[in-house]
């Protein structure tokens, strides 16, 4: 049986509903000796600003029980480099980018959005207002109702490609922003960003982390994402990009279930090199296991 | 830049060296054939259950003939504990040939190679090259007691010409120095009085460092007041080990630099130490 793998994401058509979650797979290059990256249904790049950003001290990672623990903070050489190093190599690899847009101001954003619009090559943007690694911006955006107004309308005006907003899960109501985001010209919503979290080391009495609070991802927030991307399904229309510990074609066909349209690899990059390709071989093999003509009719397809 | 690759290595052989210490034999072709002096893998261990990283390791020598690598450890954690526990037959991934490698000029004329502990593993296929390339070198080995100084015999035994190279390097005359914290072996004190000591009667025009972060320290400090080229291999905890997650930087001169691409090897000048 051929499976129908193709989803369209807000306008953004994806081969398969499988990509990259920002800041796991670089630009790509770094995978390539694994991954042939023309397979996989998007890439999104690594957030990028408008200035190259420092990222924060190290230790940056610490592995938690299933999963791990990151305080990057964003490090990125800013997207004149960005444009100049990585995209001229991308847009040879035959596979649909997505930018991850990073700020640490609402002006930063936009001044961000429109040196990006020159560039023809990128297919969407995925506006980050939810990373809990830097001190400004970030995280800050996405947790308040009106912020997130405020940002997403703007980025709405000066986009002309697939504006998906990515939402932080350490919210109260996550239902409320992403509302606030689909009225405001949102045409996607990609969650979860990772969740604020610590860990310390009882021995030396000091937090594993130099920043000590850090994001944690990986299979440890799987139901926490599924959850979150469960109650997003019910308050939009536009489409999901789910993601949060997706180590395997299951993992990813539980997000569809649960309202996503596609669905983004992340931690899992760093524990098997072949991850992505293997969620793919994995959606499909379900579908052919379960008599799944298309991959679309799995989407939100959840009986309660 | 060659390919990088994740294949199955299959445990020949994991067995305790003393102190701590485990020595394993891996059959894993490719790396056996790919490997550069300095370079490391990425292995990620059978049930390893809730422990989800993988965990970096240097190579301690390859025998391409056999298809096989080496690597020494120490059990610091519950992975390493864990790969202590691996039987002969069983089988994980090896992801390599990752990382840069030892940078040695080939004008050099005599080299001084320092490890302190487990540090020294990464050392014996450097000093497998220079022997290789004809370079004399010395070596200062470091450990708290004499049943940790597992690289000695390894050393000692290359020193003699007892190696699989042909090449002896009595001529050179080379020296394999020893130093214990208890005095058990060798100099008492740490490895560092050996190289201070070695650094201030001869002239080396390489250093090779490797070991806990301030014995690397004080190391390093004196190949600058020597103004001796120096290298250090520095260990930074890692997640994706291929450059991509920017969890290993290490501050330089000329930045942050990923010490999975960028490294493990620092030029030692360029290192910002904390
Ligand atoms: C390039 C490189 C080469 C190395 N070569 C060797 C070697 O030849 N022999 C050897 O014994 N050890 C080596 N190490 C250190 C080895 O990777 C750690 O001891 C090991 O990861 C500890 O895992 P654990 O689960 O036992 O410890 P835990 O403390 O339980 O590990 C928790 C997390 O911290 C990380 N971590 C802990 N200690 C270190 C460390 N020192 N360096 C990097 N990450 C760490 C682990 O990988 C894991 O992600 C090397 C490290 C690097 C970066
Ligand atoms: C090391 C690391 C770096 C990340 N960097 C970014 C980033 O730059 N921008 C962003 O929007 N999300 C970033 N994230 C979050 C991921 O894209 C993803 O939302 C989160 O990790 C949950 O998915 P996972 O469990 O599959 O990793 C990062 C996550 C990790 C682990
Ligand atoms: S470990 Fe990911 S960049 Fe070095």
């Amino acid at each position: 049986m051929r499976v129908k793998m193709r989803v369209n994401l807000g306008g953004l058509g994806m081969k398969n509903p499988v990509t990259t979650a920002s800041g796991t797979f670089a630009s790509g290059r770094e995978y390539s000796d694994f991954v042939k990256l023309s397979a996989l249904g998007a890439l999104t790049t690594k957030g990028v600003s408008l200035h190259a950003w420092e990222g924060n001290a190290t230790p940056r990672i610490a592995e938690t029980p299933s999963g791990m623990l990151n305080s990057i903070g964003l490090q990125n050489p800013g997207v004149k480099k960005f444009l100049e190093n990585d995209i001229p190599w991308l847009r040879k690899q035959n596979v649909p980018i997505i930018v991850n847009v990073s700020g640490h101001t609402l002006n930063e954003y936009l001044i961000l959005l429109k040196i990006l619009e020159e560039e023809k090559s990128i297919d969407a943007y995925e506006l980050n207002i939810s990373c809990p690694n830097v001190d400004a911006g970030g995280m800050t955006f996405g947790s308040d109702v009106k912020s997130v107004e405020e940002i997403v309308t703007r980025a709405r005006a000066l986009a002309t490609k697939p504006l998906i907003v990515k939402l932080t899960p350490n919210v109260g109501d996550i239902a409320e922003i992403a509302r606030a985001a689909e009225s405001s010209g949102a045409d996607a919503l990609s969650l979860i960003n990772t969740v604020l979290g610590m860990a310390i080391d009882a021995r030396t009495k000091k937090p594993l982390l130099a920043r000590v609070v850090g994001g944690l991802s990986g299979p440890a927030v799987k139901p926490i994402a599924l959850r979150m991307v469960y109650e997003t399904y019910q308050a939009v229309s536009i489409p999901l990009l789910g993601m949060g510990g997706i180590m395997n074609g299951e993992d990813a066909v539980e997000f569809m279930l649960a309202g996503a349209t596609a669905v983004a690899v992340g931690t899992a990059n760093f524990v098997n090199p072949r991850a992505t390709i293997e969620v793919i071989e994995g959606i499909q093999n379900y579908c052919e296991i379960y008599g799944v003509k298309d991959v679309n009719e799995l989407i939100g397809g959840l009986q309660c | 830049m060659e390919t990088r690759f994740d294949e199955q290595g299959i445990v020949r052989a994991n067995k305790p060296v003393g102190a701590g210490l485990y020595l394993m034999e891996l059959e894993a072709e490719k790396t056996a054939h790919s490997i550069a002096p300095g370079q490391f893998v990425h292995l990620r261990l059978p049930r390893m259950e809730a422990h989800i990283l993988r965990r970096p390791f240097s190579i301690y020598s390859a025998t391409p003939e056999n298809a096989t690598i080496e690597i020494l450890y120490q059990c610091v954690g519950f992975g390493t504990a864990h790969l202590s526990e691996l039987l002969v037959g069983e089988v994980l991934d090896v992801m390599g040939p990752l990382g840069n490698t030892w940078h040695t000029p080939d004008s050099a004329e005599r080299a001084l190679l320092v490890g302190g502990g487990v540090g020294a593993a990464p050392l014996f296929m450097l000093a497998e090259e220079l022997l290789g390339k004809g370079i004399a070198f010395d070596v200062v080995l470091g450990a708290q007691r004499k049943d940790a100084l597992v690289c000695r015999t390894r050393f000692e035994a290359l020193f003699m010409g007892g190696s699989v190279h042909a090449f002896s390097l009595a001529h050179a005359n080379s020296t394999l120095f020893c130093a214990t914290d208890d005095g058990s072996f060798g100099h008492g004190g740490f490895c560092t009085e050996l190289s201070k000591d070695l650094l201030s009667k001869q002239a080396y025009d390489y250093m090779a460092v490797c070991g806990p972060e301030p014995m690397m320290r004080i190391a390093v400090q004196q190949a600058l007041e020597c103004d001796t080229p120096c290298e250090v291999s520095l260990e930074k905890r890692m997640a994706c080990g291929v450059g991509a997650c920017l969890s290993c930087v290490v501050d330089t001169s000329e930045g942050k630099k990923r010490s999975c691409v960028d490294g493990p090897v620092f030029d030692a000048r360029k290192v910002v130490f904390a």
